[in-house]
């Protein structure tokens, strides 16, 4: 009687980890709502102390970037590449290949989409296919060497795509300091494309890379949840030895899911260079990469829902850029916050999974 | 011939931090947790060391400061990869993509971008440093002399030491390891922070000793060509420092390339040590001899409640 009346301790219990079968599906995304609302704190706490003022901080990213008419509409416009990216990446863990070559392969569609500009190939209102064709296929081109070297040898992909990654790096440098340099002036970016070369306007300002996002957006749904090659590759990620052992073409599925993948990417590299910029710089590909990835990881492979998150990766992008106009704060800040965010969505699988018990301590 | 000369004399510095980060990604990868962080740990010790130098002004005090940074920092990956049981290839990318941020983030804010600090002074090893071509080997700043001592002492205290026995029997099969008393979680701990104590003296190395300024993602890759070279070694210290002097002979030869007059655009140049990386990761994979020197449990995690 007198036991439970008095008050204990804490050190005096102990606390019982168990795993947790089943979750009902609010709570599961009340945690998930909970960690993403701690991860924007902490995020906040971070550009508190890197001296933006608090009170700045809500305006910064409620008033102008979301509720200012202009400032979505450069929310939604830099949501474009980010979806593109974020599907690759979704493709690409499906088929459980790390692909972390996603910058490269944006690099090498940029630089193939700007070589069609460079060139002048085809008549003027054949330039944008062309462009759009070009990109799909360089940026394929540079996920063929790792994911054939990952099917017959085995190397590491993670290493693999990622030593590619700094190889295009360098030779878009050596581009844009070399022979597709603007004449005109000193600095390492290309000549400005045509008007014909730019991805147009559809209605109202809101540029072609949005709507065809969106569309592929749903044709990589289609691929992933519809398709046959998609009840494959779900065979295929849940478990490829069984894959194999039903007489699933696990290596065949998986190559076409890193090309598909590569020239999305690719796809996504246009989008920068023929919707955003005007032309190919020396430094359009920047936290693209990462983010892709991220996207990825935070959408659990959902294109559906790699397309919300690439928007909320918009926002930061698009306050990034205004913080560091400002605040002189680095748009690596950028990547500070993305990081953040996946650690807290991540924990809180934890905490979906798993149970924690107190039990009475003592004898 | 001076050429050839002044190559070796700075193949060294070029190869410590390779060796030194691939140590510790060895230390950790033994522990049977798959470490990709290492790119980001050296940032946080390349720039932690530049502050450190800059605030208090001691070489040696800096480095130690970018050592016990890298490892606060790697709490942050224990904390994920041990207690919240994220997937650990996830948890290093994170991790790479964190440091990156908060590397750049840190460094802008205090004003330490290409702040000169002066290193550490080089001295010659009495006798050995008047040698034909090789004599510019033997000098060098003391972490150099330093690397393969610490290299014994890793590797003494891995094999040689009940700890290192234990250390390596969690890496293996943490089930049995803890079925046999030992505290599984807390020897991946103790790992995660030396290895990455480790990386962050490499880190530091590249900023403080070796270009002696700090600007931002100077490491340029080379956590992730330590990476490559743990599979390289097999997770074998030695041949991890073998692999690291032969990156070092590479890195080293570029500078030379440009200063002999090759006309060769520098960014083909700068390409190399990553072909080489894949071309050497290519090489490994078609030479599959011991292909079982991987510690047996790296990348899963260890969960006690799932134990049958």
């Amino acid at each position: 009687m007198f036991e439970t009346a008095v008050k204990r301790p804490l050190l005096s219990y102990k606390f019982a980890l168990e795993i947790r079968q089943q979750m009902a599906w609010y709570w599961q995304a009340i945690i998930l709502a909970v960690s993403l609302l701690v991860g924007l704190f902490i995020s906040g706490a971070i550009l508190v102390a890197a001296g933006v003022p608090a009170g700045e901080l809500l305006n910064e990213f409620v008033l102008y970037t979301l509720l200012d008419a202009q400032s979505l509409q450069s929310v939604i416009f830099q949501a474009s590449p980010l979806i593109l990216v974020g599907l690759a990446g979704c493709l690409a863990f499906r088929a459980r290949f790390w692909n972390l070559g996603l910058e490269g392969q944006m690099i090498f569609g940029a630089i193939g989409a700007t070589a069609i500009t460079i060139w002048e190939v085809g008549t003027p209102s054949m330039r944008l296919p062309l462009m759009i064709v070009a990109a799909l296929v360089c940026g394929l081109l540079w996920a063929v060497l790792p994911v054939l070297l990952r099917l017959k040898l085995g190397v590491n992909e993670i290493v693999s795509t990622l030593m590619l990654n700094y190889v295009a790096i360098n030779f878009l440098l050596h581009l844009m300091y070399g022979a597709w340099k603007d004449p005109k002036d000193a600095f390492p970016y290309s000549p400005k494309f045509e008007v014909f070369e730019l991805l147009p306007d559809v209605f109202g300002g809101v540029s072609l890379s949005i709507p065809l996002a969106l569309v592929i957006a749903l044709v990589v749904f289609w691929f992933i949840s519809l398709s046959r090659a998609g009840l494959y590759l779900r065979f295929v990620d849940q478990s490829p030895r069984v894959a194999q052992a039903l007489g699933v073409p696990t290596a065949r599925i998986i190559f076409l899911t890193v090309l598909f993948s590569g020239a999305l990417a690719g796809l996504a590299g246009l989008m920068v260079a023929a919707g955003q910029e005007g032309r190919l710089t020396h430094s359009f590909y920047v936290g693209y990469g990462f983010s892709g990835i991220l996207i990825a990881f935070l959408a659990r492979n959902n294109p559906i829902a790699a397309t919300c998150a690439a928007l909320l990766i918009a926002t930061l992008f698009v306050a990034g850029r205004s913080l560091q106009v400002f605040y002189q704060i680095p748009f690596a800040m950028v990547q500070l916050i993305q990081a953040v965010l996946v650690i807290c969505v991540a924990s809180s699988d934890f905490f979906i999974r798993h149970r924690i018990r107190r039990i009475q301590g003592g004898d | 011939m001076t050429l050839i000369s002044s190559w070796l004399g700075n193949t060294p510095e070029f190869a410590v931090p390779f060796a030194l980060a691939a140590l510790g990604l060895i230390v950790i990868e033994k522990s049977g947790v798959l470490a990709l962080g290492a790119e980001g740990l050296m940032l946080v010790g390349a720039v932690i060391g530049i502050g450190a130098y800059l605030t208090v002004g001691n070489t040696p005090l800096a480095l130690l400061a970018a050592m016990f940074a890298a490892s606060v920092v790697s709490l942050l990956f224990a904390l994920m990869v041990l207690v919240m049981r994220i997937n650990q290839v996830i948890s290093g990318l994170v991790l790479v993509f964190f440091c990156q941020g908060l590397s750049t983030l840190v460094g802008s804010q205090f004003g330490w971008v290409n702040k000169p600090v002066p290193g550490l002074s080089e001295f010659a090893v009495w006798g050995l440093s008047d040698l034909p071509i090789i004599g510019r080997i033997f000098i060098q700043n003391a972490v150099v002399y330093l690397t393969p001592l610490i290299f014994l002492l890793c590797v003494w205290a891995l094999y040689r030491t009940t700890a290192g026995l234990r250390l390596r029997a969690v890496g293996e099969n943490p089930q049995a390891a803890d079925a046999a008393g030992i505290p599984v979680l807390g020897y991946r701990l103790a790992a995660i922070l030396m290895g990455g104590a480790l990386i962050g003296l490499a880190g530091a190395f590249i900023s403080v000793l070796s270009t002696k300024l700090w600007i931002a993602n100077m490491t340029g890759g080379r956590g992730w060509i330590a990476v490559a070279l743990v599979i390289f070694a097999r997770w074998s210290p030695w041949r991890a420092l073998a692999g690291a002097i032969l990156f070092g002979c590479i890195e080293a030869l570029i500078p030379q390339l440009a200063a002999s007059g090759i006309k060769l655009s520098q960014y083909f140049v700068f390409m190399a040590p990553y072909l080489i990386t894949l071309a050497v990761m290519v090489w490994v994979a078609l030479s599959k001899r011991d292909s079982n020197s991987q510690p047996g449990a790296l990348g899963s995690p260890f969960i006690r409640e799932e134990r049958i």
